[in-house]
């Protein structure tokens, strides 16, 4: 099942960078780093959102599981928000000549990247029992999600010169995008379940060493 | 009601006791804002070129207060730590927020002596003037206090057992706290006559817009991390 999957998402990927190298391309060249950038926003995104369920999750029902999920979601997420900035940096330079400026967008990139950083930082550096770790993390995942509306949603409504005004050309382009995001989106979810259930097997593996 | 106000009232008198006393953190934090405040003074020197020493004084004021508000959060549970005092905290007859709240007025008014201090350091290191509208700068202060301390204390409790409990919490405050400080910026800058009242365009300075806006921001964070920490504090600590 998994492995299905993941089969998929690799596919989706490699036709959405096909068909954006070939067919959908973009004028001028540097603008064609959108079917890798804008997938993995809407991923690092939606990894942050997963935390932030996983962390409630947690909190609520005390499942392990849960924190499992918070934590290969932060994982997987810091991967998404390293690509993230780094294609948006060298977008920026190509299209505007600068590699970084503060304008909201960019600030609230930056401050996603920072914030799963500091949420890994946090998980491994926590002594004591397991519950209280995973307490701990489930409360810095809702408190740093606090700062993600106040930043990103509300950036939405600024006009912002950070985003190339234009449109798709043709369908290929939107199919190359579209398969781009399903892909990417697939990509997270099995890296993320992968990750959750490696965290089971090693938390049941030390279980059975200690008895 | 009444026994939770006076174990509030205890713990904060508790604390101010102790630090008014044995004088712990309060020296540290002022030494420690006035040498940011004197590195950046250095730095801004006129004849380097085009000096914006307002936006330096605005730099200089927020980078003291976060760095030496996270020395009195650290030290908010870490004198705690000693003869097992926070078994005794835990045992008294209170729930977790009310100790929180406490923790957090004692901070607020620890790092509130800093800022009687610091702010007419930078005021006048930097030759600024702000006579005029000195009570929006008290009220800026305030609010960026509150959100600095009302972070800071929730995780004090968190990094106490933690093999690098100071370097841990800055991480975490700073990272927690920092869209707080885009209109904590805007406010100053405002204030110390770096920039208009209103701006408008693309940035992050025109993100904020005016300077009612930015205070409107200031009190949302402040409002929303206070409820929040108050709410998780209890889940933070419970073993």
């Amino acid at each position: 099942m998994r492995r299905w999957f993941m089969a998929l998402s690799i596919v989706m990927l490699i036709l959405s960078t096909w068909l954006g190298l070939t067919k959908g391309q973009i004028v001028p060249i540097q603008r064609n780093i959108l079917y890798v950038h804008v997938p993995n926003s809407i991923g690092a995104l939606l990894g942050f959102a997963a935390l932030l369920l996983a962390s409630v999750g947690y909190l609520v029902t005390e499942r392990q599981i849960y924190d499992w999920i918070a934590a290969a979601s932060a994982e997987v997420g810091t991967v998404l928000a390293s690509i993230l900035n780094a294609t948006g940096m060298i977008f920026s330079r190509a299209e505007w000549n600068v590699w970084w400026t503060p304008s909201p967008r960019l600030i609230s990139s930056a401050l996603l990247w920072f914030l799963y950083v500091v949420y890994l930082i946090l998980r491994t550096s926590l002594p004591g029992s397991r519950r209280r770790r995973a307490r701990i993390c489930a409360v810095f995942g809702i408190i740093a999600f606090l700062d993600v509306p106040m930043v990103y949603i509300s950036a939405r409504f600024i006009p912002d010169i950070h985003r190339p005004d234009f449109s798709f050309e043709s369908s290929w382009q939107t199919l190359a995008l579209v398969l781009g995001i399903a892909g990417t989106i697939a990509l997270a979810g099995v890296l993320i379940w992968l990750r959750a259930d490696l965290l089971r097997r090693r938390f049941e593996l030390e279980n059975q060493l200690h008895n | 009601m009444k026994s939770a106000w006076s174990g509030f009232k205890a713990i904060v008198v508790k604390d101010l006791v102790i630090e008014l006393r044995a004088r712990q953190v309060l020296p540290t934090m002022i030494v420690l804002g006035m040498l940011i405040v004197f590195i950046l003074r250095l730095v801004s020197e006129p004849s380097s070129g085009r000096v914006e020493m307002p936006m330096m004084a605005a730099a200089a004021l927020w980078i003291a207060f976060l760095f030496s508000g996270l020395l009195a959060q650290e030290r908010s549970f870490g004198v705690e730590q000693q003869n097992g005092c926070i078994d005794g905290l835990w045992s008294a007859p209170l729930d977790a927020g009310t100790v929180y709240l406490a923790k957090l007025l004692a901070n607020v008014v620890i790092l509130s002596i800093f800022e009687m201090v610091i702010v007419p350091a930078v005021l006048l290191s930097f030759s600024l003037r702000v006579t005029a509208r000195w009570l929006d700068l008290v009220i800026v202060l305030a609010l960026g206090n509150l959100g600095i301390s009302s972070v800071g204390t929730l995780f004090s409790a968190v990094v106490q057992l933690t093999r690098t409990r100071g370097a841990l919490l800055s991480i975490v405050v700073l990272v927690v706290l920092m869209p707080m400080l885009i209109p904590a910026s805007f406010a100053l800058l405002v204030l110390f006559g770096a920039m208009p009242e209103e701006v408008a365009g693309s940035g992050a300075m025109a993100f904020v817009g005016s300077f009612r806006v930015a205070q409107g921001y200031l009190l949302a964070f402040d409002a929303v991390f206070v409820v929040a920490c108050w709410l998780l504090f209890g889940v933070v600590v419970e073993e």
